[in-house]
């Protein structure tokens, strides 16, 4: 990384342009070059690109619930008004909000913890950090029906356990009850993905140089000092991605809540991606769910503007461009 | 980065470490947490239907019994022909997805991490953007678009649409690994008389399998695991992948807990085992692009 000297072997890939150099006349240097990306180009354009503007175009449409294309009607803005003087959107909204805000903190804190106790050597420690990471990389699928046999009413084992410490008289009904429904399967979301923050923050603990951590401890620091004023501000820059990576993943969330309960009961643990699922494709109102479904794109785009500009701070000095 | 060196952590060996311990606790209790759902799903799967539901459960089967499991692989059973089916189709689908998308972005990401072209920055920015959409922006319009392609009810459906998410972060974690490796390496290629080309296939090439492996495998696992499209596309029953076949088959006879504990296992087995097996490479491509050393 770092610097690239002489790159300039690659003739035909300047470096530094010589002089100003016009657009297409660089664009004709290159044209090497983009036999390399085309292939990944043009599968973008198909898979993403045109995706994104079809759903655009459909939410400015009514379209017939059988999906006739051609018997789509022009409605302006209509799908978006509608859905912004919906109740039901409102209340989606503050779910979803606590939802990816609960989720995202706690799986951050709770990864913090296992990287900062996992960051000394000792026997053992490797085994503990596979165990902590294989919620991440089972199913989703397969965790939110393991959950749902955990959390079940009659059978559940959290109920019993609850029961025989002596902390309810009964067992509770966690999912089919509209106080504790959303926050029982906020718990199962960071049980899911807390350790991709742990793994995150562990290998930004290795960019913490030693020799500052040592010279904190001479000066009399003690270990929340040390923590605060010489770890911390080192991870900044992986927080700032880890936290990012985890607002968008939950509110991208769909296949816990969905099968977990399906947005129920009465509308309680829907969030905005399982309310679009619910206009698209069990509605049929395609317009409806694509103006929703921008709406979600809009907040993406800006909350992707600033993970971009973390992800690339450094990128174009470590480039050499 | 492999080498985790905290040894050489200075640590206070005084009488009594509060944060170590503190630490120490915590993260028992976070085995707790994250073991013990685990460990009740295997259990259960060992349990009979009528063990399953009891009140209050038996913590440990009292007739254990793998019966859940040859069901589930026996060929010559309904439950086992579905269940094979939904693998084989899990197994299919993933793995030409993960080749696709490799044999793709190979070229691209060594491109965006070596070349300087016009529009790199804005292309490899939509790279990156694209990690941020949720499934359901594409499902409408991808849903339209199978069904005039012909493809609707097909693989060929879902290993296209798996390319969607699989492409662009094959991309983006192959760029990592490009920038790692010396270009020094290339020059010398160069140097003794290799064509651009030559020099990235024969010299390049191998030494980035790590980062291959490590991309397949998470592009492996992401398509394994996908779920909202291989619902809303497939229908047919036979052609159904693992994570929708399960839950099909299993609103059928809602009450077999333990059958359906033992298929969650069985679905969770391969990507647990890939991941145990190369987790060194797993956790390098998952950090690499957000950390620099």
């Amino acid at each position: 990384m770092g610097t690239v000297p002489g790159q300039a072997i690659f003739t035909d890939v300047p470096v530094v342009p010589p002089k100003r150099v016009g657009l297409m006349r660089k664009v004709y240097r290159s044209r090497a070059d983009y036999l390399y990306v085309l292939p990944a180009i043009v599968v973008m354009l198909i898979v993403i690109a045109y995706p994104v503007y079809y759903t655009i175009e459909l939410s400015f449409f009514k379209t017939p619930a059988s999906l006739q294309l051609k018997d789509k009607v022009f409605i302006g803005l209509d799908n978006y008004a509608y859905l912004l003087q919906l109740p039901a959107f409102w209340k989606v909204t503050v779910q979803t909000l606590i939802w990816t805000v609960s989720s995202t903190l706690f799986a951050f804190v709770l990864g913090l913890g296992c990287a900062l106790a996992l960051h000394r050597e000792f026997v053992g420690r490797g085994i503990l950090r596979a165990l902590l990471l294989i919620p991440w990389v089972v199913s989703a699928v397969a965790a939110s029906y393991v959950w749902k046999w955990l959390y079940h009413s009659d059978f559940g084992a959290i109920g019993a356990l609850a029961v025989q410490l002596g902390l309810t008289s009964e067992p509770i009904n966690f999912v089919d009850n509209v106080q504790t429904a959303l926050p029982s399967l906020i718990v199962v979301n960071i049980w899911k993905e807390f350790s991709f923050a742990m793994i995150m923050l562990m290998a930004g603990l290795q960019t913490v140089p030693d020799q500052l951590l040592r010279a904190a401890q001479v000066d009399g620091a003690n270990a929340w000092q040390r923590f605060w004023h010489v770890t911390f501000p080192h991870l900044s820059g992986v927080s700032m991605v880890t936290v990012l990576l985890l607002t968008v993943q939950n509110f991208n969330s769909f296949i816990i809540p969905f099968i977990m309960t399906g947005g129920g009961p009465v509308g309680s643990t829907h969030i905005w991606i399982t309310h679009i699922y619910e206009f698209a494709f069990q509605r049929q109102q395609w317009g409806r769910g694509s103006a929703y479904a921008v709406l979600l794109f809009l907040i993406m785009v800006l909350l992707g503007y600033f993970y971009v500009r973390a992800l690339t701070r450094g990128d174009s000095s470590r480039a050499g461009s | 980065m492999s080498t985790m060196t905290a040894g050489d952590r200075p640590v206070a060996r005084r009488k009594f470490d509060g944060w170590r311990w503190s630490g120490r606790v915590f993260l028992a209790f976070m085995l707790f947490f994250t073991v013990m759902p685990m460990a009740w799903m295997l259990i259960t799967s060992l349990k009979t239907g009528f063990a399953a539901m009891q009140y209050p459960p038996q913590w440990w089967p009292a007739e254990p019994t793998l019966d859940n499991y040859t069901r589930l692989v026996d060929p010559r059973s309904k439950v086992g022909q579905d269940f094979l089916r939904y693998f084989w189709n899990s197994m299919f689908v993933s793995t030409v997805s993960t080749v696709l998308a490799v044999v793709v972005a190979v070229p691209a990401a060594y491109a965006f991490s070596r070349f300087r072209f016009p529009g790199r920055n804005f292309l490899f920015f939509a790279v990156l953007m694209r990690n941020m959409f949720p499934a359901v922006i594409f499902l409408v319009p991808l849903f339209i678009l199978m069904r005039l392609l012909g493809l609707a009810n097909t693989h060929g459906s879902l290993v296209i649409t798996y390319l969607t998410f699989g492409l662009p972060l094959a991309i983006w974690l192959l760029k990592g690994f490009y920038d790692n490796i010396p270009i020094q390496l290339e020059q010398a290629a160069r140097i003794d008389g290799a064509t651009r080309f030559q020099a990235f296939f024969f010299i390049v090439m191998p030494l980035s399998t790590p980062g291959i492996i490590a991309t397949a495998i998470y592009s492996f696992i992401g398509a394994w695991n996908e779920y909202i499209y291989a619902y809303t596309f497939l229908t047919k029953h036979e052609q159904l992948t693992l994570p929708v076949g399960i839950q099909r088959f299993f609103s059928e006879n809602a009450t077999d807990w333990p059958g359906l504990m033992a298929a969650t296992f069985m679905m969770s087995v391969p990507v647990v085992v890939l991941f145990l097996v190369l987790q060194k490479y797993f956790v390098r491509a998952l950090t690499e692009g957000a950390v620099k050393h």
